[in-house]
C-alpha cells in the first residue's frame, strides 16, 4: 500500500513570513501612502485654488451688470452725453493752447522778441481763444447741475441698498423690531428723473446758442503771427464744424434715451473684455475694462521676448555648440546666476538706475532719431520690458540650452563629415532639429514673464490707458499699468465683496487663463519634439 | 565625374602630379592613396594609437579589425579629421598623407578634405529631413543648387546605395521614417552624393539585422570598383567577405596587414591567428 502525500505544508519551504505592521499597514504600504498623499494634495491645492478663483470671480459679472443697470437708472447715461461734449470741447481749447504755445516759442526763439512784446503779438488769438472756451460755459453750467442731480439719485438708491442690507442681517439674527424701525425708502426712477429730463428743451436751447457762437467764432479766426501755422488752423477750424455737427446727434441720443430700456445680461461680459477704462473710486461711474490692463502686460511682455529671445537663444546657441568646455564652465553659472537676483531688486534697479539710465541715454541729441527719443516719462514700458528680459533670460537660455543638448551628437557628425562648417551645421541642423524645443522654451519664457508682478509695479509707470497706438514705435516709451500690477496694487484696499474686489479676481482669472494657454502650447509643442527626434 | 585636381582640399597643391594618370588608368600596381606613417595619437593623456604604420590601396575595400579599444575606429577617424571635433585630442606624431597631401598640415581645408573623404557611421544617422534633402545636404553646403541636377543626383544616389527603388515613390517623406538597414544605405547615398574618394565606415552594420547587412556589404562589392572603402567591423566573416586587405589592430598597435585571404587563412603574427580563430577579443 502506498501513502498519499501528505496534504499539510512542508516545514522546510518556508516561503510564508509574517510583516511588521503599523496600524495595519506594512512599510511598503506606508511609503506608498506617503508619498500617494503628497501627489493628492498637490492635487487638492490646485483644484481648490481654481475653485476659489471662479468662485470669487464670476459673482463679478452680476455685480457688474448690477453697476451698468445703475448707471442707466439713476441718469449718468443721459449725463454722460453732456459731459462727452464738454469733454471734446476742452480737447479743441487744448489745441488751442497748443498752437499758441508753438507761436510763441517761435517768436521768443527764432525772432528773439522781448516777453512783453511777444505777448501783445499774440494779443488778438488770445482773445479768441478766451472767447472760444467761454463759449461752452452755460453747458458747463447745466452739465454741473445734471451732475449733481445724477450723483444724487445714485447716492440715495445705494443708500436705500444698504438699508436692505441691514435689515435682512437684523432679521439674519433674530432682531425683528430694530429691523422694522429701518425706514426703507423705494427710490421711483421714473419721478426722480422727471426733473433730469425736464432739463431737455433748456439744453437744445443753449445748445443752439453754443453751436451759433461757436460758427462765428470759426468765421473770424485771429491772424496767425506766423503763415507756417494756418494748416494747423484750418484743422483747428475742421475740427471745430466737425465738433458742431455732432449736435444735433447727441440731442437726438438723449431725446431717445429710456430709464428703463434693459441692459442686456452679456453686457456685463462685454463691457469687462471690450472696456477701454479701468476706473474705480470714481465719484461718478466705476468702470472695469480689463483692455489697458491686458494691453500693458502684453506689450510689456513682447518688449521683454523682444529683447530676452535674441540674447538667450543665442546665448544657448554658444554655449551648447562653439564655446570651450572652460568657457561653458564660467558663462553657465553667469547666466543661470541671474535668476537669483529678487525681483523687487531689480524693481529697485529699474527705478533707481536704469530708468534715469534710459532716460539719460533718449536725451542725446545724436538718438534723437530713434521713435519716441527723447522721452521724459522714466517709468515706461521699455525700462520695464528691459528688466523683464532680464528674468527671462535665464528660463529661456535653460530651457533652449537643453533643447539643443538634446539634438543628437550623430546629427552634428554626420553634417561636419559631408564638410559642413561649424556654423552651416548650428544652422542647418542643430536649429532646425531643436526649433521647437527653442519654441517652447520662448513660451514658457512669456509665461514667466507674463506673470512677473514685483518689476512691472515698480517700474511700468502704472498709468491706467490703453497708451496711444498712432504714434507707431514710439508706444513703448509709455508708462502703462499691467494686469499683475493692478491686483498686487489695489487687493489690499479693496472692501471684500465688492465689485471692485471681484474685478481683480476676474483679472486674476484672466492671468490665470493666460499662463494655463502659454503653457499648454509650450507643452504640446514639447510633446511633439519628442516624437519627431525619435 | 567632375575633373578637379586631387589635391584640391590642400591650398599648396604639391605632389599631385602622379595621381590623376593612375586613376585612369587600370591599376596593375595598386595605387597607394592613403600612407598613414608613423602615427601617434593621444586622447588626453591617454594614447590611443602607438607608430601605426600602414597604406590603403586606392580602389579596394580595406577592413580594419581588432577587439573594442584597439584604436581602429580611431585611426579611422583620424583620416578625415573627425577627431578635430572631441577637445583634449591630438595626433602628436607622424603624418597622414592622402595623394601625397599631409592632410594634417596647418594650411589644409578640413571642410575640403571631408568632401573628399566620406564617413558612414556605426549607427545610422540620418537628419530629421526629407529623404530627398538627406542626400541634397552635402550638395548645397557646397553651393550645388540647380534642380534638375540636384534631381539627377539623388537618382544618382540613392541607385547607387540601392535604394532607389525603394524609396522612389517617397522621397519627400521623412528620413527617419525607414527602417534601420534603409536609413543605412540613406547614409551611404548621402555619402556618396558629394563625390568623394574615399569612404570610411565605422561598423555601418553592427547595429543591423542579417538581410540589412547582407544587403549593405552587397552595396559595399558594388562600390568598390570607383571608390576606396575603409572599413572597421567587429564582424570577421564580414571583413572576409567584403575586404581585400584586411589590418588587425590591438591596444592601439598595429599587429598584420596583409591581404584578407592571407589574415585569414595564413596568419604570421600568433596574436592574429588567436583573434581570428576565435580563441579571444
Amino acid at each position: 500500500m502506498i501513502e498519499s502525500p501528505s496534504a499539510l505544508p512542508n516545514p522546510n519551504f518556508a516561503v510564508q513570513k509574517r510583516r511588521l505592521r503599523f496600524l495595519g499597514l506594512t512599510i511598503d504600504d506606508t511609503i506608498r501612502a506617503f508619498f500617494g498623499g503628497n501627489a493628492f494634495v498637490a492635487v487638492v491645492v490646485l483644484a481648490l485654488i481654481t475653485f476659489f478663483l471662479f468662485r470669487e470671480g464670476i459673482g463679478f459679472f452680476v455685480q457688474n451688470r448690477f453697476n451698468v443697470e445703475l448707471y442707466r437708472q439713476a441718469g449718468l447715461e443721459y449725463v454722460d452725453h453732456i459731459r462727452r461734449q464738454a469733454d471734446d470741447h476742452a480737447a479743441l481749447s487744448r489745441y488751442l493752447s497748443d498752437l499758441r504755445l508753438r507761436q510763441f516759442s517761435i517768436l521768443t526763439e527764432r525772432e528773439k522778441r522781448s516777453l512783453a512784446d511777444t505777448n501783445t503779438a499774440l494779443a488778438p488769438f488770445d482773445t479768441f481763444a478766451e472767447q472760444f472756451s467761454a463759449s461752452a460755459d452755460p453747458l458747463r453750467a447745466l452739465l454741473s447741475d445734471l451732475t449733481e442731480q445724477a450723483t444724487a439719485l445714485k447716492t440715495k438708491f445705494v443708500v436705500t441698498e444698504d438699508r436692505k442690507e441691514e435689515r435682512r442681517q437684523l432679521l439674519a439674527v433674530g432682531k425683528l423690531a430694530e429691523a422694522a424701525a429701518v425706514e426703507i425708502v423705494a427710490v421711483d426712477f421714473a419721478r426722480e428723473l422727471q426733473p433730469l429730463i425736464a432739463m431737455l428743451p433748456t439744453y437744445q436751447t443753449a445748445n443752439r446758442d453754443f453751436a451759433r457762437t461757436l460758427a462765428e467764432l470759426i468765421e473770424r479766426p485771429p491772424a496767425l503771427v506766423q503763415v507756417e501755422l494756418a494748416s494747423r488752423l484750418a484743422t483747428f477750424q475742421r475740427f471745430t464744424r466737425d465738433y458742431v455737427a455732432g449736435f444735433p446727434a447727441i440731442e437726438r441720443a438723449m431725446a431717445a434715451w429710456d430709464y428703463r430700456q434693459p441692459v442686456p445680461v452679456w453686457h456685463a461680459l462685454t463691457s469687462f473684455i471690450f472696456g477701454r477704462q479701468w476706473l474705480t473710486a470714481s465719484f461718478w461711474q466705476d468702470w472695469y475694462g480689463i483692455l489697458p490692463l491686458l494691453v500693458g502686460s502684453l506689450l510689456v511682455s513682447l518688449v521683454a521676448l523682444f529683447l530676452a529671445v535674441p540674447l538667450a537663444v543665442g546665448a544657448a546657441i554658444y554655449v551648447n555648440q562653439i564655446a570651450s568646455l572652460r568657457e561653458q564652465r564660467f558663462i553657465k553659472p553667469c547666466i543661470e546666476f541671474i535668476s537669483a537676483f529678487p525681483s523687487v531688486v531689480l524693481g529697485f534697479f529699474g527705478i533707481a538706475v536704469l530708468g534715469q539710465a534710459l532716460r539719460t541715454l533718449s536725451q542725446q541729441s545724436w538718438l534723437a532719431w530713434l521713435p519716441g527719443f527723447p522721452f521724459s516719462e522714466r517709468l515706461n514700458i521699455l525700462t520695464a520690458g528691459s528688466l523683464l528680459a532680464l528674468i527671462a533670460v535665464p528660463t529661456i537660455f535653460t530651457l533652449a540650452e537643453d533643447a539643443l543638448n538634446n539634438v543628437p551628437r550623430a546629427f552634428k557628425e554626420a553634417s561636419f563629415a559631408l564638410g559642413a562648417s561649424r556654423l552651416q551645421t548650428v544652422l542647418k541642423i542643430i536649429v532646425p532639429a531643436s526649433l521647437s524645443g527653442i519654441i517652447s522654451a520662448v513660451l514658457l519664457g512669456l509665461g514667466r514673464v507674463i506673470g512677473e508682478t514685483m518689476v512691472v509695479l515698480l517700474c511700468a509707470g502704472n498709468r491706467i490707458a490703453i497708451p496711444d497706438f498712432t504714434q507707431g514705435v514710439a508706444v513703448l516709451v509709455e508708462p502703462v499699468h499691467t494686469m499683475t500690477g493692478i491686483i498686487a496694487q489695489e487687493m489690499g484696499e479693496v472692501v471684500r465683496g465688492s465689485v471692485h474686489y471681484r474685478a481683480l479676481f476676474v483679472v486674476g482669472l484672466v492671468l490665470f487663463l493666460l499662463s494655463l494657454a502659454i503653457n499648454y502650447v509650450a507643452q504640446g509643442i514639447v510633446r511633439r519634439y519628442r516624437i519627431s527626434i525619435g | 565625374m567632375t575633373t578637379r585636381p586631387p589635391s584640391a582640399f590642400a591650398r599648396s597643391s604639391a605632389l599631385s602630379a602622379n595621381s590623376p594618370a593612375s586613376r585612369l588608368s587600370p591599376a596593375v600596381t595598386p595605387e597607394v592613396l592613403v600612407a598613414i606613417d608613423h602615427v601617434d595619437f593621444f586622447y588626453g593623456a591617454t594614447q590611443a594609437l602607438n607608430d601605426i604604420c600602414l597604406q590603403v590601396e586606392a580602389k579596394r575595400v580595406t577592413a580594419f579589425i581588432g577587439p573594442s579599444g584597439c584604436g581602429k575606429s580611431t585611426l579611422l577617424r583620424c583620416l578625415n579629421r573627425m577627431n578635430d571635433l572631441i577637445e583634449g585630442t591630438r595626433l602628436s606624431r607622424g603624418t597622414i598623407k592622402i595623394h601625397g597631401v599631409d592632410i594634417y598640415q596647418r594650411d589644409v581645408d578640413v571642410i575640403e578634405l571631408r568632401k573628399r573623404v566620406g564617413m558612414v557611421f556605426q549607427k545610422s544617422n540620418p537628419f530629421p529631413k526629407s529623404i530627398y534633402e538627406n542626400i541634397t545636404y552635402g550638395l548645397l553646403l557646397h553651393g550645388r543648387h540647380e534642380k534638375k541636377h540636384l534631381d539627377e543626383i539623388v537618382e544618382r544616389s540613392l541607385r547607387g546605395a540601392a535604394l532607389w527603388d525603394e524609396v522612389k515613390d517617397r522621397l519627400h517623406t521623412s528620413g527617419l521614417g525607414l527602417s534601420g538597414g534603409q536609413q543605412q544605405r540613406l547614409c551611404i547615398a548621402r555619402a556618396i552624393a558629394v563625390e568623394p574618394e574615399v569612404i570610411l565606415m565605422d561598423e555601418p552594420c553592427s547595429a543591423l539585422d542579417p538581410v540589412a547587412t547582407a544587403k549593405v556589404e552587397e552595396l559595399i562589392q558594388d562600390l568598390r570598383s570607383r571608390y576606396t572603402i575603409i572599413i572597421v567591423t567587429h564582424n570577421m566573416q564580414q571583413a572576409a567577405r567584403c575586404s581585400d586587405r584586411t589590418a588587425f589592430f590591438y591596444l592601439g598597435k598595429l599587429v598584420e596587414y596583409a591581404d584578407t585571404r592571407d589574415i585569414f587563412t595564413n596568419p604570421t603574427n600568433p596574436q592574429t591567428e588567436a583573434y581570428v580563430s576565435g580563441r579571444f577579443g
